[in-house]
């Protein structure tokens, strides 16, 4: 019995050191092959940053309209996703009865684990269904793109909202209520805000799944090198696609290099983010309400 | 006045859910109806057992579905037993901060984009896989399989690790109150009891894996075929989404990645419906 | 003389989970006196002040049968009514809990914040009716400098006089105590129930109590919950 122990011990000793081992090699390796070309001109090229950000002149050989292209791809998915999630799970934590609850849930589970690129295929197909019906303007675009991101993050954002909610005690449901709250006043003014880093932290962790989503996007209006996006129905470039399109493309190894150079970018992005949420499931509670 | 935008916002937000929730149902009848064609004369079974050969005009969508599934169930294979061994590492063998760390560390793994294990596994894994086995290219269903891993893992260390904690501390008490060690109380008490939430963790794990495209586009080397061995290229259903599409909207061809959705549509719904089953059991379970 | 009934409730009967917690209660509770509720624990006690201001319809699986009336304004509202307002009936009804539960905002937004729900209070008559609140819970003088600190940092004992003083500002003709004084020290506890006499002048209050001794300095008369049903006892001095 001692040797099952003590082999268990050992066991779990030594898929720790490979599952860490794993990662950090992976990281160092980025790290290892890209740091030499981070640099601002990795970002910029050979465009002074002032008149590349003020939009004065054209980047070609940098990863500014990359960049400019997932923030505003995850802001406008962000947009779309925020309001209709959280809303959502206001009505399924305080609103639905037992039945409805159960049936939403079903679909929202669903939803969560549909693949991304089946969410993009969905884009994709309602981008030629509206194309056909009504306009031949409209076709794969960053719209269209945010759309169907935000539909991937949608249930993040309800399921953390609805748990957040749920995860509220009793007591604190009951305060404003026996203070003559409404319904809608309770939820606004005392549930909310008091599950706020709960559902805070889950819409950080939807802009971390946003920026480093490519299946979606490569099915939706991404496209290899298109410069700084122009409008909601223009094509636009992506950190994630960048990364993709380098490894299988590359002609030289400038480009070889920037594409370390964006995966780094890429990573780092996601880990602040990451830790961004984590430091706010802790924190905003206490920053979000003590104010006077 | 106060009670009509009282009612109103409460149908605001019961639209907002049930849009969502159809939105889904959309998803599932854009699939068929664009894939409409292919289940014209009972076509569709056959496409999801035979080859795909354009040129001969079949455009079945089974060497993918093989892919598939080899690539993720071996992926399993891997990734079970490491992530029970992290997970048992993290609750019971370590201790104080280096079990917050180890913790830390796996909750930060899960932010990794998946386009980063994808390219790390080209410019890495896959020349070491080449040659270590001296093997082709090196693309190759272990290699996608072991990427794989490491990107399902940690969901799954952190589900079973949930999954522990939430066996009530009085069962495991017991063992130690008469000698045990914490092992034993972990063995005896906390792994049994713990079953479900292991199995709803591998599910949802088997999920991810089913439905990751990048990985197996940018390393499985993404031929047409069923893989025979390990060593062999292969294409996911995913990946042939991504590979078929840029091809002309009307053919059968481009209309067969319908049927890969609409396969994956169906996959999801039936791994998430075992999670509610088993969650149901789970609750029975502990209370 | 006879007096006032404030509170009339008829063949109440709650059950939770399908289990039946009240059955059968019918009680009147007199106008401007101070009732005690005391029995065994987990008899009820607690769930029948909150069928008194509704505030167990905010707990899933709840059934109730029964009625309950209450005098406002010279006459008597079946609560439960389609036409009764279940704010305006909170409003009138105050509710003080075991532990003392202030939001996570500054004391003097704790005490406002009734006010803010009702709306129409003008913004300076606000602050008057908050400093005559918390004067009358004998808090002001201890808080009067720093009205927009957290109402979390204060002691059990001001926390539990700000809850009063936060069910005191709407003027609420019923007040529901529950526990009051369970989760403070003796000298909190003592200044609470001393802060209950003075009340009872303008409230009819239905305070639930563990305490004997406490039951017998303060409360007019006793109902005793016994295996779901109020017994009257008899009535102390």
């Amino acid at each position: 019995m001692r040797v099952l122990e003590q082999a268990v011990v050992h066991f779990s000793r030594l898929c720790g050191i490979i599952l860490l081992g794993a990662v950090l090699t992976v990281i160092g390796y980025l790290f290892v092959h890209g740091w030499s070309s981070l640099g601002l001109s990795l970002i910029f090229g050979a465009t002074p940053p002032l008149d590349a950000l003020l939009m004065k002149r054209h980047v070609f050989n940098g990863l500014f309209p990359a960049v400019a292209g997932t923030l505003s791809l995850v802001a406008l998915a962000i947009c779309w996703a925020v309001p209709m999630g959280m809303a959502a799970g206001i009505y399924l934590a305080e609103y639905a009865g037992p039945k409805i609850k159960a049936i939403l849930n079903l679909f929202f589970d669903i939803m969560a684990g549909l693949p991304s690129i089946v969410v993009g295929l969905f884009g994709f197909a309602v981008a030629v269904f509206l194309n056909r019906r009504f306009s031949g303007a409209i076709h794969p675009c960053l719209l269209i793109s945010s759309m169907a991101l935000a539909f991937l993050v949608l249930p993040y954002i309800t399921r953390t909202t609805q748990m957040a909610l749920e995860g509220l005690p009793l007591s604190a449901r009951m305060t404003a209520l026996s203070l003559g709250a409404s319904r809608l006043q309770n939820i606004v003014r005392v549930l909310v805000p008091q599950s706020l880093s709960g559902i805070v932290s889950g819409i950080i962790l939807a802009i971390g799944r946003c920026a480093e989503d490519t299946a979606v996007i490569m099915l939706t209006g991404v496209v290899a090198s298109t410069g700084v996006p122009r409008s909601l129905l223009s094509h636009y470039e992506a950190l994630p696609f960048y990364i993709y399109y380098i490894s299988a493309q590359y002609t030289n190894s400038e480009e070889l290099a920037s594409g370390y150079g964006a995966a780094i970018i890429l990573l780092c992005i996601c880990l602040v983010l990451f830790l961004l949420a984590f430091a706010i499931r802790k924190r905003i509670s206490y920053h979000a309400l003590y104010r006077a | 006045m106060n009670r009509t935008t009282e009612k109103g916002v409460e149908i605001l937000f019961f639209c907002s859910a049930f849009i969502s929730a159809l939105l889904t149902l959309a998803l599932f009848g854009f699939m068929l109806m664009l894939g409409l064609p292919l289940f014209a004369e009972g076509r569709f079974f056959s496409i999801l057992t035979q080859p795909w050969a354009p040129h001969l005009g079949q455009f079945g969508i089974h060497p993918m579905i093989a892919g598939t599934l080899a690539i993720s169930l071996l992926s399993m294979v891997f990734a079970f037993p490491l992530s029970l061994g992290c997970a048992i590492l993290i609750t019971v063998t370590s201790k104080g901060w280096v079990s917050r760390l180890l913790r830390k560390a796996v909750e930060m793994m899960t932010g990794i984009p998946t386009v980063i294990y994808g390219f790390v596994g080209i410019f890495l894994l896959v020349p070491l896989v080449r040659e270590f086995f001296d093997a082709g290219s090196g693309m190759c269903v272990l290699t996608a399989s072991l990427m794989l891993t490491l990107l399902v893992s940690p969901t799954m260390i952190l589900f079973f690790c949930d999954s522990f904690e939430r066996v009530p501390v009085a069962y495991g008490t017991a063992v130690l109150a008469v000698g045990g060690s914490e092992m034993q109380r972990f063995l005896h008490v906390t792994l049994p009891h713990s079953w479900p939430g292991i199995l709803i963790g591998f599910t949802l794990s088997l999920g991810r894996a089913l439905g990751d495209t990048l990985i197996a586009l940018m390393i499985a080397g993404n031929a047409v075929q069923a893989p025979g061995s390990l060593l062999d290229s292969a294409r996911t259903l995913t990946a042939h989404i991504a590979l078929v599409f840029a091809a002309d909207f009307e053919s059968l061809e481009f209309k067969a990645i319908f049927a890969c959705g609409i396969v994956l549509y169906l996959l999801t719904t039936l791994l998430v419906m075992a999670v509610r089953l088993l969650s149901g059991r789970k609750e029975r379970w502990t209370r | 003389m006879d007096k006032t009934v404030k509170i009339r409730t008829e063949n109440l009967c709650f059950s939770y989970n399908g289990r039946a917690i009240l059955c059968n209660s019918s009680m009147d509770f007199a106008d401007g006196e101070i009732t005690a509720i005391v029995g065994p624990s987990g008899s009820g006690k607690s769930t029948f002040l909150l069928t008194l201001n509704r505030l167990w319809e905010a707990i899933p699986r709840c059934t109730l049968q029964g009625a309950v009336e209450m005098r406002f304004n010279g006459r008597y509202h079946d609560i439960y009514g389609r036409d009764y307002p279940v704010t305006r009936l909170r409003r009138q009804v105050g509710m003080v809990f075991q532990v003392p539960n202030p939001l996570p905002m500054s004391i003097y937004k704790n005490v406002a914040f009734p006010l803010q729900l009702k709306g129409g209070v003008p913004k300076e008559n606000m602050r008057s009716r908050v400093e005559e609140c918390l004067r009358q819970v004998r808090l002001w003088d201890e808080v009067q400098d720093r009205l927009h600190a957290s109402a979390l940092d204060l002691s059990g004992g001001q926390q539990q006089r700000l809850c009063i003083a936060r069910a005191l500002i709407l003027r609420p003709e019923v007040l529901l105590l529950d526990e009051p004084t369970s989760a403070l020290d003796h000298a909190a506890a003592k200044a609470i129930e001393r802060l209950l006499l003075e009340l009872k002048r303008s409230c009819t209050i239905l305070l639930v109590s563990h305490y004997l001794d406490q039951v017998s300095r303060i409360a007019d008369s006793v109902v005793e919950l016994h295996n779901g049903r109020l017994v009257s006892k008899a009535e102390y001095d």
